[in-house]
């Protein structure tokens, strides 16, 4: 059985319909059973005549990334389309328009740039889609049918959801962008075949559980609500505003409260304060956001006050690059407060893990009576990924509070006593003879202020140690190997989306004969020492890419590890090149094997 | 002001305070104010009203920034969160949007209020948060040793103005009232009786009800807001005053030199949990 892996780019002008196609075809083809992985690049501008582009990479089973190379390109406006022609690889497809609205000279025409190799589908789009509705607005959706009669895609999946994309727009806007559809599909078909990209059958899946197609904010969404989330407090801010939009429609349908505040220090404040009030509760910024919210946090590690902050990153310093991803937060979300700011910090590699990772901060935000940080970034929280759900439920403990005793006549609650495992049983507002007052102040057992050495380090001691049981948390991955077991030449270090083109990376690294592995690090605070330092022993050179300017994951494993690393920190303003991983790869092997050799 | 003094017998006083049980709302933790400080007054205050309300001690939480008067929750036998500078309101907004039924009261200076916490104060009335916010205004910053604050007279002489005080104080009667809060009053330290009853009617307010406590710092003002000057340029609320008439209350606050005490303004409208609530049923959540 051939397995499937096809990449398709769509690129056009801000108003080609360039995303609502890519959204289509998404939809249609895990519809028909199979995996996507999308992500959409448009312009900061809401209007304009920007660069949109939508990759999609459909395969049999989920991928981690998109491939370095296309099989298919389709330019619906080749001023924007001309600079990926060479993204497309050796005999795959260009589509593009034959017959320009206006003449234009030979090199601003798409046929001027297919390469040599590529395989040329010039044909008239805009004249195909007046012809079936009248009009030319419907040029994405006779593309879409190109290609879909192009591969061999049955029609009637993607009825259905241009059925359900248009329903508000009445029947007859559905009927022409169908038939825009249908004239597209009919030329495909019936043109030359694309030889070597085609869908092959899909897998009988095993599991019973439940498919759905979510972006990973979507995905952060569902994890909190699958986790019983009961109040959430944010501020505007791309691009993690879509967790709050989505959650204001999903809370009060379950009977929880959102509000939208001030300004982001309010958020975290009204999150700290809902979670000493007991409930499970949330907020979602991007980095300008975490540097305000930054004293609040040092504030709910030293009241050791449950709450998680969702922080999708994106290119920095200041307001940097708002629609652009990038992962330099790390070190804010790391260190970002006054004193030392024990918390954890988890970052899922991909969108299931978005939603894992939304879950489980819940439950150790309440086991470590902690703040949890779960770093996302634009990469991320804007991609599309066909998820899993397990078809058991929600796999989230509900109540991860450890249990509190009845006070006894006459006994002080001891809001912070020293216990082996470092976390003290909690009372809430309304538990009967537990009245205590939690401070910002260093404070001793019963939460008076103190500031001696001898308390200072025993709470210290205590903000630190309990945090240690995190690594080993049930149920969450905090790090994982793939690739070769044992002895390699090269092991690749990764954290957050970076991951996948990691993982992209080494499949054709081992392709081509070079032995590495690759490790995905999830939890980044508490910092999996043990772990990660197996793996290096197994590797004789360890490459970290990231895409960041000074190397923060790099700094971070070198500084706790005292052991070289190969930075590859790069802020190329997108996902990190896989051909760039992949050449380091190619080198460090060439390096490892000639210092084996001497 | 002259008071007629009356002899008070201790056995007689200690055995009938002791009987009001209002003593159960104190904390055994020692109040780390100068001796002479208007806020013990306040302490008083808050501990006789939760009694006469007969808040049960684990049902109230009070929220405090940082200060002087944020120092306050660790004085009362009741939940307390003493959190950053200048986050009371968003901090008892999420405490109370978590748990209705609890009975949230911030506690704040003018430092606090004012400066670093000033953009709050206006969402938290809007909103119509179920609180009561006692602002504790002494006109300094007193916990770091005496720097002119927002409501600082002209011309007084601190650590930071030793060339005086240029800028004019803010009035934050007319901030709040023009922020939509729903019950905003006024009182003075040196008066424990009414404040004692101002506190009880500001917590019994359904909605954002606001309370100014003037207090002078014994230790750090020596000038200005001192218990001589306070008593002597406070004045009552005329008697006919109305406190449903929005531009009457605003007419009042506009006297800052002879500061009205007494009930401003009180208006009912839904409040923040109603709103949610409001939220809820539209979304069809109740089901």
């Amino acid at each position: 059985m051939n397995a499937t892996d096809i990449q398709i780019a769509i690129c056009g002008s801000a108003g080609d319909g360039t995303i609502a196609a890519g959204d289509i075809l998404r939809n249609a083809v895990a519809a028909a059973g199979y995996r996507v992985i999308c992500f959409d690049v448009y312009p900061p501008e809401i209007r304009g005549f920007g660069k949109c582009i939508s990759r999609l990479r459909i395969t049999t089973e989920q991928s981690y990334s998109l491939k370095r190379q296309s099989d298919v390109l389709i330019s619906l406006d080749d001023s924007h389309a001309i600079p990926h022609a060479g993204e497309v690889r050796d005999n795959g497809a260009v589509i593009f328009e034959s017959q320009p609205i206006s003449p234009c000279a030979e090199g601003e025409h798409m046929s001027a740039h297919v390469l040599p190799g590529q395989i040329p589908y010039g044909f008239p789009i805009r004249e195909m889609a007046q012809k079936a509705t009248g009009g030319a607005r419907s040029r994405n959706l006779v593309v879409l049918g190109f290609i879909a009669g192009l591969l061999g895609l049955a029609p009637t999946s993607f009825q259905k959801i241009i059925e359900k994309k248009f329903a508000k727009q009445g029947a007859n806007v559905t009927a022409k962008n169908y038939a825009g559809f249908k004239a597209g599909y009919d030329a495909g078909a019936a043109t030359f075949k694309l030889d070597d990209a085609t869908f092959g059958p899909l897998a009988k899946s095993g599991d019973s559980g439940k498919v759905v197609m979510l972006s990973g904010n979507a995905a952060v969404v569902q994890g909190c609500m699958d986790a019983e989330l009961n109040t959430f407090f944010g501020y505007p801010i791309t691009p993690a505003t879509t967790i709050m939009e989505r959650l204001a429609s999903e809370m009060p349908k379950r009977g929880r409260r959102l509000l939208q505040t001030e300004d982001e220090i309010s958020a975290i404040a009204a999150t700290i304060g809902a979670g000493f009030a007991g409930s499970r509760s949330a907020t979602a910024t991007s980095g300008p956001g975490l540097a305000l919210m930054a004293e609040m946090l040092g504030l709910a590690t030293i009241t050791e006050t449950p709450c998680v902050i969702f922080v999708s990153q994106r290119g920095g310093p200041s307001t940097g690059m708002p629609t652009k991803t990038e992962q330099s937060d790390l070190n804010a979300a790391l260190y970002g407060s006054p004193g030392d700011s024990q918390r954890i910090v988890i970052a899922p590699t991909n969108v299931e893990g978005c939603y894992r990772c939304a879950g489980k901060a819940f439950e150790m935000a309440e086991r470590y009576q902690t703040p949890v940080i779960v770093l996302l970034d634009l990469y991320l929280s804007n991609r599309y990924e066909t998820v899993t759900l397990t078809a058991s439920g929600p796999p989230f403990v509900l109540d991860a509070n450890k249990p509190l005793r009845r006070m006894e006549p006459g006994e002080a609650y001891q809001r912070y006593a020293l216990t082996a495992d470092g976390v003290s049983p909690r009372a809430v507002p309304g538990d009967v003879g537990c009245m205590h007052v939690i401070t910002g102040l260093e404070h001793n057992e019963l939460g008076r202020p103190n500031d001696s050495a001898e308390m200072h380090t025993a709470m210290s001691n205590k903000r630190h140690d309990k945090l240690q049981a995190a690594l080993e948390h049930p149920d969450f991955t905090v790090t994982k190997r793939f690739g070769a077991q044992g002895r390699v030449k090269v092991g690749i270090l990764a954290w957050g989306s970076t991951f996948g083109e990691c993982l992209e990376a080494m499949f054709m690294a081992q392709a081509e004969g070079i032995s590495c592995a690759a490790m995905k690090v999830v939890m980044l605070s508490p910092f999996p020492t043990k772990a990660i330092s197996a793996f290096m022993d197994d590797c004789d050179a360890v490459l970290v890419p990231e895409v960041n300017y000074e190397g923060q994951f790099a700094q971070l494993v070198q500084g706790t590890l005292a052991r070289p690393v190969v930075r590859l920190s790069r802020v190329p303003s997108s996902p990190m090149p896989v051909e760039l991983i992949l050449g380091e790869i190619r080198r460090l092997a060439g390096v490892a094997a000639a210092s084996a050799a001497s | 002001m002259s008071i007629p003094i009356q002899p008070v017998y201790v056995d007689v006083k200690l055995r009938e305070v002791q009987e009001s049980g209002r003593l159960d709302y104190r904390s055994r933790s020692l109040p780390t104010w100068c001796p002479g400080c208007g806020y013990f007054s306040i302490v008083e205050g808050l501990t006789h009203a939760c009694n006469e309300m007969g808040i049960p001690k684990e049902q109230a939480v009070v929220v405090s920034g940082i200060g002087c008067s944020s120092r306050f929750p660790f004085f009362v036998n009741l939940y307390g969160f003493h959190t950053l500078h200048g986050r009371v309101l968003p901090v008892a907004t999420g405490i109370k949007t978590a748990n209705d039924r609890l009975t949230v009261i911030g506690v704040g200076g003018d430092g606090d209020g004012f400066a670093i916490g000033g953009g709050h104060i206006s969402h938290a009335a809007k909103r119509n948060v179920d609180i009561t916010y006692l602002l504790f205004d002494n006109g300094i910053y007193g916990l770091t040793k005496g720097q002119t604050s927002p409501t600082s007279a002209v011309g007084l002489r601190t650590t930071t103005t030793p060339f005086e005080n240029p800028e004019r104080p803010l009035n934050p009667l007319m901030m709040l009232l023009s922020y939509g809060a729903s019950w905003v009053g006024q009182a003075y330290a040196g008066n424990p009786d009414h404040l004692r009853e101002m506190i009880t009617q500001a917590l019994a307010h359904r909605g954002f009800s606001y309370l100014h406590i003037l207090s002078p710092c014994v230790t750090f003002d020596k000038t200005s807001k001192t218990y001589t000057n306070l008593g002597l340029s406070v004045r009552d609320l005329p008697e006919n005053h109305d406190s449903s008439d929005l531009m009457a209350a605003m007419h009042q606050a506009q006297d800052q030199e002879h500061p009205a005490l007494g009930l401003f303004y009180q208006q009912f409208r839904p409040t923040l949990g109603d709103t949610f609530e409001q939220v809820i049923a539209k979304a069809g959540g109740n089901n």
